[in-house]
């Protein structure tokens, strides 16, 4: 799609607002029009060569009249202008941010979150910004193609030759316009990058504390800034430049008038009235094409905007940052949608045939991978450090775009891991899992209506009810920015019991007792076993899982080293027997010490 | 920190940045050069055109005529450059000296207490540091090449109109003065929905940002249409305080057009009775115009940038808020730390969170001699993180006493301490940097032999050797490194420290057996000749340790030397010892 393509979109969107704004800069024009020509009529006046004859006093009230009507004009630009553009804002935001969660979870955004902030926050803004501005240039046109009549019908002669350094500085503004978008691109980068610096860091604050780091990374901080002030000075500057050639422009049609006019004053054919109009109108003719060049400019730049803003979508159609669908601006907001699970949504059979990912810029990944999860089993991943654990599932889930493979649930293969694998079917607790700045309640059921017992049930089942009854506000207690007043074991928990609430066919996990302490990890361990009907896969080193494992998947280097029970692995597989010792020699070391 | 809506006057401005300036005189000597340059040439022209109109009415000479002419188009051509150039030193100044002021904001949040960064979230901080600084950066450039030209420009041209006409010069002066009142007066009326507006922005972002850092838990627990729910009561808010604001701002321009035509009608006014009167020529009128339309502009740059000063307004007074935040944990004065393995004695700390009656810590003692390691162990929350964030003085204990090496803690420098206290979390925080600024924290002064060798210790030589630019490949926020080599990164920042008391925290957690033991061995050495802690879940973890703190609700359920502690067939930690192993039997 090209840039006016989304334009005429985001018009359509609101086309209300968007005309009516139009109507309120035209009249605005129109009203603009009138303070000149009655300045003119009073200067010819007094010096006596107007042929009207109603008062002076009467062309001075008319100009008050406009004026405030003018001024009626703008409240109502602001508020459609206004909601124009935060309408279409919300609407891109809305349409970015649902396709982010839609596409593959776990794949890069381009860049780092804070990156995406300053495109959803401030590319949205003036890419809306650069698009309401048409009108201004409306309005502008309009009063041009009045004014230039007006001037006409005074002295053609004069009117034609103001327009020429006029039209040359159009042509310059079209010149000079890749160059805007290059200066604006790169301000644009530095800016996001010194962003992102922000957040990172930020997130990092005790690790910086602590390493007594303060002073370099503000120092590394300060790099990024320079990149950036240079980057501003040099878009800015250029902008400036542009501008005074404008200016210069107004200026010289003046000095054209002066140079022109002085005789035709002196024989009278050409008034001091119609002087100040000609004066008068010119500066707003400069302004006009002064838009004009910044106009391309603001269109480019809109393109940039559009095309980083596209960046945080990649793969998927550039029509859906477009798609129409309620902001919610004033109706009451959405329900969120309650799952019921349906009778085809019950496991019987996963079979997983061929899977395969490679890491890009890598060979890493995870290939041909085969497996076969039958209801009510608990399979466990095992393997080495980088040995794709992780990766498979996250590839199973679809947070990952599979490369090769079928996945199949009860036999029919699924389309679109990503949509499918979420309750009621499956439900998941990532290695790291992220809680947001919430109550713990809503962290947990995260807009799913269980029942308070089913709430906790699944506290229990987490083993997190003795913390939840510590904490002087229960569920209620916020956790903080990616609940950071919680400890890691808590949070691990928490995140277990948001995955328990939604009771799915299949419960994926990462390495879930990895902060717990051993108390808390085997209390767990055991109730998870006791619930017998759920199906679960999960990644995990720890003896108690692998012992209870109806299959245990050893990975190695990305493809899978064995399958089997335990018992009939320590037989047969060298790394099984290996990880197994690994598992073990806690055990050994305690006896030595006895 | 109540935020009351308090008018910021100019000085203010003007007292933060000065400190910024100072170091670029000349500049600012030069930019203000530029701007009187690109003044004078303004306050000309209308001069120039009076006199051309006067002239060709009297039917004075073509020649004549023809060199007002260009002279009018010379002082225009002059003003130009002028202003290329004002705008080049404006912007360079204002963005130089933010970004001073920028450094400096960031390395003080930096230094403030943890309680305030559980308090606020990075997008909040990208709002301040960010936003708000950029508003500033803006204002001064617009300031000082709009502003303060515009006031000099309003200036020039009273002083000239009370040469043509002391009344003429006093209708314009209180027109002008009438004009800024209003102006003024509506801009106060607008700050706080500004700030409103402002705010909401900045939860708006900050949910985003918090949100897209979480997207697979979101997606893979069906949880996106609940987010979105969220979105759209952000989005929404944001919305109606900015749509507010907007209007509020919107009655400056109102105000600032329909005051611009009431002082043209004055000018007519007075143009008609002086013509009529004969008291002044058809030029004259035409000067006045044009004057109070130059006067004009002016008003109008200054109220357009009122909005941004308006940003900046409130930028700056949440700026200076921030810098009025200071840790509650001061510097000590003590003696630097011994060299060598760092001797450890807690007798009595207690401590509890800010406003929280809840103990965290209570009267916890314990002692490590140089060189012993102590292994840590307990329920989650029972108070084990606590402890290294107080050794680390990332918080302070309320009652007791720690001495480190001998002195007491809250006596020792900080920078003394953090250089010889080692800490790492089981959550490795990278950055968006090269391998080489990871690991040193951007420390320059590492050699880069000396980081290969301790990547070649830790087992990561083989992991480096596989990076396209080896020290120089950039990571993107851990993307593509797994758990395992990003705990292993976080030890050899410790490692490149050679400091004289290890803390780890949770640091053999989420790794697998295999690298849990290159860990483990990493660990060994690095511990080797220093004084350790290890905050441990795994029993594995701490089989090498000398002494052994087994806490309960913030306080010591057990503590001794690990052997005796083995020896005493009823000590919990034998219990857990058993546990480990029934777990095993099952």
């Amino acid at each position: 799609m090209k840039c006016w393509q989304y334009l005429f979109y985001l018009i359509r969107f609101r086309p209300g607002l968007f005309f009516l704004n139009t109507l309120i800069h035209t009249l605005l024009s129109l009203a603009e029009l009138v303070p000149g020509l009655v300045i003119r009529e009073t200067l010819n006046r007094l010096s006596g060569v107007s042929s009207h004859q109603f008062g002076v006093w009467w062309l001075i009230a008319a100009i008050a009249g406009v004026t405030l009507a003018r001024v009626c004009l703008m409240l109502s630009n602001t508020i459609t202008n206004s909601r124009f553009r935060f309408a279409g804002e919300s609407l891109l935001r809305k349409n970015l941010l649902a396709q982010i969660f839609r596409h593959p979870g776990a794949k890069p955004l381009s860049g780092t979150p804070g990156e995406a902030i300053s495109r959803l926050m401030g590319d949205i803004r003036e890419a809306m910004i650069n698009l309401i501005w048409i009108n201004e240039l409306i309005g502008l046109t309009i009063f041009a193609g009045f004014g230039f009549w007006i001037m006409a019908r005074i002295d053609l002669r004069i009117t034609l030759l103001i327009v020429i350094p006029l039209v040359i500085v159009i042509a310059i503004a079209n010149l000079a316009s890749n160059r805007v978008i290059l200066y604006s691109r790169a301000r644009r980068h530095t800016t996001g990058v010194v962003t992102a610096a922000i957040a990172e860091i930020f997130s990092a604050v005790q690790a910086i504390k602590v390493a007594a780091a303060q002073k370099e990374v503000a120092a590394h901080f300060d790099r990024l800034n320079e990149a950036r002030r240079k980057a501003m000075v040099k878009d800015r500057l250029f902008n400036e430049i542009e501008n005074s050639v404008f200016q210069n422009a107004t200026n010289l049609g003046t000095g054209i008038i002066l140079l022109l006019a002085g005789g035709a004053i002196r024989s009278g054919s050409f008034s001091v009235g119609d002087f100040s109009l000609f004066v008068f109108y010119l500066s707003r003719l400069t302004d006009l094409t002064a838009m004009f060049g910044i106009f391309i400019a603001y269109y480019k730049q809109t393109t940039v905007s559009l095309e980083r803003l596209l960046a945080l979508i990649h793969n998927a159609k550039p029509e859906i940052m477009v798609e129409y669908g309620p902001i919610y601006s004033r109706d009451p907001l959405p329900e969120v949608p309650q799952v019921v699970k349906q009778e085809s949504d019950r496991l019987v059979r996963l079979e997983v045939k061929g899977l395969t990912y490679r890491f890009p810029d890598s060979n890493r990944g995870i290939f041909d991978i085969n497996l076969t999860l039958d209801k009510g089993s608990f399979t466990v991943i095992t393997g080495r450090i980088g040995s794709g654990k992780t990766t498979l599932l996250r590839v199973l889930l679809g947070l990952l775009p599979k490369e090769n493979g079928v996945i199949l649930w009860n036999g029919v293969p699924v389309a679109d891991p990503g949509s499918f694998f979420v309750p009621p079917r499956s439900a998941y607790t990532p290695q790291t899992p992220h809680l947001f700045s919430e109550s713990l309640r809503d962290n947990i059921l995260m807009g799913i209506n269980a029942a308070e017992a089913e709430l906790e049930a699944a506290i229990k089942a987490a083993v997190l009810e003795d913390d939840v009854a510590a904490m002087k506000t229960g569920l209620d207690t916020l956790v903080g920015p990616r609940g950071v007043r919680l400890s890691g074991g808590q949070v691990q928990r928490s995140a277990a019991a948001r995955m328990f609430v939604r009771r799915p066919e299949l419960l994926v996990f990462d390495d879930l007792s990895s902060a717990l302490d051993v108390d808390t990890e085997k209390i767990l361990w055991d109730r998870l076993f006791e619930q017998q009907e759920a199906t679960c896969l999960v990644v995990s080193h720890r003896r108690p899982a692998l012992r209870r494992a109806d299959q245990i998947i050893v990975l190695k280097d990305g493809k899978i080293e064995a399958v089997g029970a335990l018992d009939e692995l320590l037989e047969t597989c060298e790394e099984m027997r290996r990880l197994w010792r690994m598992s073990d020699w806690e055990k050994k070391e305690i006896e030595q010490d006895r | 920190m109540p935020t009351q809506p308090v008018k910021i006057p100019v000085q203010k401005y003007y007292k933060l940045l000065a400190t910024y300036l100072r170091p670029h005189r000349r500049q600012v000597l030069l930019l203000a050069g530029c701007i009187f340059g690109s003044i004078g040439s303004q306050l000309a022209n209308p001069q120039i055109m009076r006199f051309f109109l006067d002239t060709a009415i009297k039917g004075g000479s073509l020649k004549v005529l023809l060199w007002a002419a260009f002279a009018f188009i010379g002082a225009a051509v002059i003003q130009g450059v002028f202003s290329i150039a004002a705008t080049y030193l404006g912007e360079n100044l204002g963005w130089t000296a933010t970004n001073a002021l920028r450094k400096d904001l960031l390395a003080h949040c930096l230094d403030l207490d943890l309680s305030f960064h559980k308090l606020h979230t990075p997008g909040e901080m990208i709002e301040r540091i960010g936003e708000d600084v950029n508003a500033l950066a803006n204002f001064f450039s617009q300031f000082t090449i709009r502003v303060l030209g515009n006031v000099l420009i309003i200036v020039g041209v009273l002083v000239l109109l009370y040469l043509e006409n002391v009344w003429v010069g006093l209708a314009i002066t209180l027109f002008v003065m009438i004009t800024l009142a209003t102006i003024l007066y509506l801009r106060g009326r607008s700050l706080p929905s500004q700030r409103a507006a402002r705010q909401a922005s900045a939860e708006l972002s900050g949910y985003i940002e918090e949100r897209l850092s979480g997207t697979e838990d979101i997606k893979a627990n069906g949880a996106a249409p609940y987010v979105m729910r969220g979105f759209f009561k952000f989005q929404r808010d944001r919305n109606d305080k900015q749509l507010y604001a907007n209007t509020r701002a919107a009655r400056i321009r109102m105000a600032a057009v329909g005051l611009h035509y009431t002082g043209i009608i004055l000018a007519l006014i007075f143009g008609v009775i002086l013509v009529r009167n004969e008291q002044s020529s058809i030029g004259t009128v035409y000067l006045f115009i044009l004057y109070t339309d130059l006067i004009f502009r002016p008003v109008m740059q200054i109220t357009r940038q009122m909005e941004d000063f308006q940003h900046a307004d409130a930028g700056i007074q949440r700026i200076q808020e921030l810098f009025h935040l200071h840790t509650v944990i001061p510097d000590g004065n003590g003696p630097p730390l011994p060299p060598g393995p760092l001797k450890l004695q807690l007798e009595r700390v207690g401590f509890s969170y800010d406003g929280d009656d809840e103990k965290v810590l209570n009267d916890i003692s314990f002692d490590l001699q140089a060189g012993e390691t102590l292994g840590l162990l307990g329920r989650t929350g029972s108070g084990k993180t606590t402890i290294t964030r107080l050794l680390t003085r990332l918080y302070d204990y309320h009652s007791g006493s720690i001495r480190i090496g001998g002195i007491e803690l809250k006596d020792t420098k900080m920078a003394d301490l953090r250089q010889r206290v080692g800490l790492v979390t089981q959550d490795v925080q990278l950055f968006h940097a090269s391998v080489r600024d990871n690991v040193t924290f951007f420390n320059n002064a590492i050699p880069d032999r000396r980081i290969e060798a301790v990547f070649e210790e830790l087992g990561l030589g083989r992991w480096l050797k596989s990076l396209p630019n080896g020290l120089n490949t950039i990571l993107t926020g851990g993307k593509g490194l797994s758990a395992g080599e990003a705990q292993l990164l976080a030890l050899s920042r410790v490692f490149l420290r050679d400091p004289g008391l290890v803390i780890m925290d949770e640091a053999s957690s989420r790794l697998d057996p295999a690298s849990e033991k290159l860990l483990e061995t990493a660990m060994n050495r690095l511990l080797s000749g220093r004084t350790g802690i290890i905050v441990a879940h795994r029993l594995s973890t701490i089989l090498k340790v000398d002494k052994i703190l087994i806490l309960e609700n913030g306080a010591v359920l057990e503590y001794g030397y690990r052997e005796q502690l083995l020896r005493d067939p009823r000590s919990v930690f034998n219990r857990l010892l058993k546990m480990g192993l029934e777990e095993v039997m099952v």
